[in-house]
């Protein structure tokens, strides 16, 4: 080897350059690659399962651990973390269940016209969520409790609050102008997943190009340089989980609208889902970091492993055993990009 | 002033010989150990058993377990240091619990087993439908309408399992492969429902009628899984009745759905019946006399009690609901308990 060979050529820092670029294309995209691994070999290994009405179903199941999933990076990214999501989520959704429901437990509220259900129970639903949100937000931020804490109490007593309210008892029953939004198709695809896609879409949108999104990920990174900076930090935390519980209460509702009701355990494991999604799609749990096109992913990995396991016929302890496995893989994953990048980029 | 202090005086009198009075006609309190709330068999099961206790005069405390072994032990240990008459015991793990049943018992407080059963260790009575039982019947159903509708015992089942660490659901599980096994054109597939999430079962549903188109009937192991199911067919354009579906348990919901037409059958499981079986021979429980063994009339089902290696056990039989009984108040899933006091047996 001379020392001519190990002169850049002509031409060389550009081919470096682009080097350079699909490294760091494929590092940020590295989630995606392995949801389509996943699914081609998912396609070729198991009978039956490559078909459009598979690919849907994987999309509409993940709507509810996606859309929660969209809250809980709202609060990692600004340094925080929100455990109250799957309550919220379930309480949101016997809520809507008691006051509409005509079966076990249901008010069997009836507005006319009948439309009205539709608004009033999403309004209602939605406002559950934010104000679980705002209280947990204010308890973090006013009283400066550890979100951790205030959060998990919020899941326990959310949980216990499901249960007392519906007495254990099922209801269900709920009117068609509820139940519109689980049975209607556009373009053949199903509802749910659209509103999923809005959802991301809506929100990676706020993340990158609004200034909230921008003082989230700063926040994130340094609360303290950002409040210097004139960042209204404790302001942005609330609303971060305010919306983080809004879209719990979204999630609840398209939860009771998705099982004609609810029971007194809906959307129980979902907490767990989510943050392995998360953590797969490499948001980062020290804050400011992470994108949502990566969650999405992460979501959808999550759904199709489900899926497999149930075209497949395998048990279901299986689906959480892999689940584990691969956010362990997406954390050493994550260890092994930061190296990369820092060596090659 | 001193008509006010004869007035609080009297009213204090008043409340104290009522409270005396009502103590009086108590002969204790008797702990029921829940498995969990969040299962309306269960809760229902606390009105029942505070209903029919209450007609032969024992006050019931209820304990949540929140569907945990390790809790239901440590409120065994609780309960301990409260010399109760007895405690009822419906077992969140049916092997988890026995040391707790043991040092109740060696303690000298009598344990009556409710619905799930436990062999495995002496008891002071047994209460129970049977859940492999439950699911013999669940089996002898799903043979019937699988007949009906192709001519013969043949098709396929899509078996929805509750939680699959749950005891319950496999002892259902085992009575109903136990029955449809004897008819080798009926393939059965069975997956489970992570913690009994309703949302889970219509997943597996949605999956399995993509892959298997065929399917001719699902069997949920308990009504409100059916109704995430219903929900999910109706989603996809299917009828109540285009594909048969039946459950367990025998919930109001699971009533509901068989006058919809989205359920075919669901098996009832007695809950009044063995409710009031405890109460019939807690006299004797608590008394430590002894049981004989025969026939009784448990609410107007007929019940044998045996004397078992693990104490008296007395069998109510469960039901087949269809849509010819489904309004009978008999089964408690319509939400009409007995009105007439149960009479403890002499």
């Amino acid at each position: 080897m001379t020392l001519a060979d190990s002169m850049p050529g002509p031409g060389s820092e550009p081919r470096q350059e682009r080097h350079k670029a699909l490294l760091a294309l494929l590092l940020d995209n590295l989630v995606w690659i392995i949801l389509l691994f996943a699914l081609a070999c998912f396609a070729i290994f198991i009978p039956k399962f490559f078909q459009i009405g598979i690919l849907l179903n994987i999309i509409e199941q993940s709507t509810f651990v996606g859309i929660i999933a969209v809250g809980l990076s709202l609060t990692l990214i600004a340094g925080q973390m929100d455990l109250s999501i799957e309550s919220v989520m379930a309480l949101a959704a016997m809520t809507v269940a008691l006051t509409f429901g005509t079966g076990g437990a249901g008010g069997g509220l009836a507005l006319q016209p009948p439309w009205l259900a539709f608004p009033v129970s999403l309004a209602m639903a939605l406002g559950v969520g934010a104000l679980i949100g705002w209280l947990n937000g204010t308890l973090v931020v006013r009283f400066e409790i550890n979100a951790f804490i205030v959060t998990l109490a919020s899941y326990i007593w959310g949980r216990g609050l499901v249960v007392a309210l519906s007495g254990g008892r099922s209801v269900y029953g709920l009117p068609d102008a509820l139940r519109g939004v689980a049975v209607t198709r556009l373009l053949g695809i199903p509802m749910l997943a659209w509103v999923l896609v809005a959802v991301y879409a809506a929100f990676a949108l706020m993340l990158a190009k609004t200034p909230f999104g921008r003082h989230l990920y700063m926040i994130g990174g340094n609360a303290i340089a950002s409040a210097r900076a004139g960042i209204p930090v404790a302001r942005n935390v609330t609303l971060a989980f305010v919306l983080s519980g809004t879209l719990a209460g979204l999630a609840g509702w398209l939860l009771a609208s998705r099982t004609a009701g609810a029971t007194a355990n809906p959307g129980i494991g979902m907490l767990f889902q989510a943050f392995a999604a998360v953590v797969i799609g490499g948001v980062s749990l020290k804050g400011g970091q992470g994108r949502l096109s990566g969650v999405f992913a992460g979501v959808l990995l999550l759904s199709s492993i489900q899926t497999a396991i149930n075209v497949m016929g395998m048990p279901p302890h299986y689906t959480m055993m892999i689940q584990g496995t691969l956010v362990l893989a997406a954390v050493l994953l994550d260890t092994a990009k930061n190296g990369l990048r820092r060596r090659y980029l | 002033m001193n008509r006010l202090l004869r007035l609080a005086a009297a009213t204090a009198l008043t409340l104290g010989l009522a409270a005396s009075g009502a103590l009086a006609q108590s002969k204790g309190t008797i702990y029921y150990l829940v498995p969990t709330l969040l299962d309306e068999f269960q809760t229902g099961s606390i009105d029942a058993i505070e209903k029919f206790m209450g007609d032969v005069g024992y006050e019931v405390t209820s304990l949540d377990a929140q569907n945990r072994s390790d809790l239901q032990l440590n409120q065994v240990d609780d309960v301990l240091n409260l010399a109760p008459k007895a405690v009822i015991l419906a077992a969140v793990d049916f092997d988890a619990i026995k040391p707790g049943i043991e040092k109740l018992r060696a303690a000298g407080i009598p344990v009556m087993i409710f619905d799930r059963q436990i062999t495995s260790t002496p008891s002071d009575f047994t209460s129970v439908a049977g859940t492999v039982e439950i699911g013999h019947i669940a089996g002898d159903e799903a043979i019937r309408l699988l007949t009906e509708k192709n001519g013969s015992p043949k098709g396929k089942v899509l078996q929805i399992l509750g939680d699959p660490g749950d005891p319950y659901t496999l002892d259902i599980q085992k009575g109903f492969e136990e029955k449809v096994s004897a008819h080798p054109e009926i393939t059965v597939i069975t997956q489970a429902a992570m913690q009994w999430e309703a949302t889970n079962a219509g997943n597996i549903a949605q999956d399995q009628l993509l892959t298997n188109p065929d399917i001719d009937l699902i069997f949920n192991h308990a009504a409100h899984l059916s109704v995430a199911v219903a929900a999910v067919l109706e989603a996809q354009g299917k009828k109540p009745g285009d594909i048969m579906m039946m459950s367990s348990n025998g919930a109001p919901v699971g009533l509901d759905l068989i006058r919809k037409g989205w359920l075919n059958v669901e098996v009832e499981q007695p809950m009044y019946a063995q409710a009031a079986a405890l109460a019939m021979f807690a006299d004797k429980v608590v008394n430590k006399q002894e049981i004989e063994a025969g026939t009784y009339d448990v609410i107007g089902l007929t019940s044998e009690l045996t004397i078992e290696s693990w104490g008296p056990n007395i069998k109510i039989p469960g039901a087949a609901i269809t849509a010819d009984n489904v309004d009978d108040p008999k089964f408690w899933g319509n939400l009409q308990p007995p009105t007439t006091p149960v009479a403890a047996v002499e």
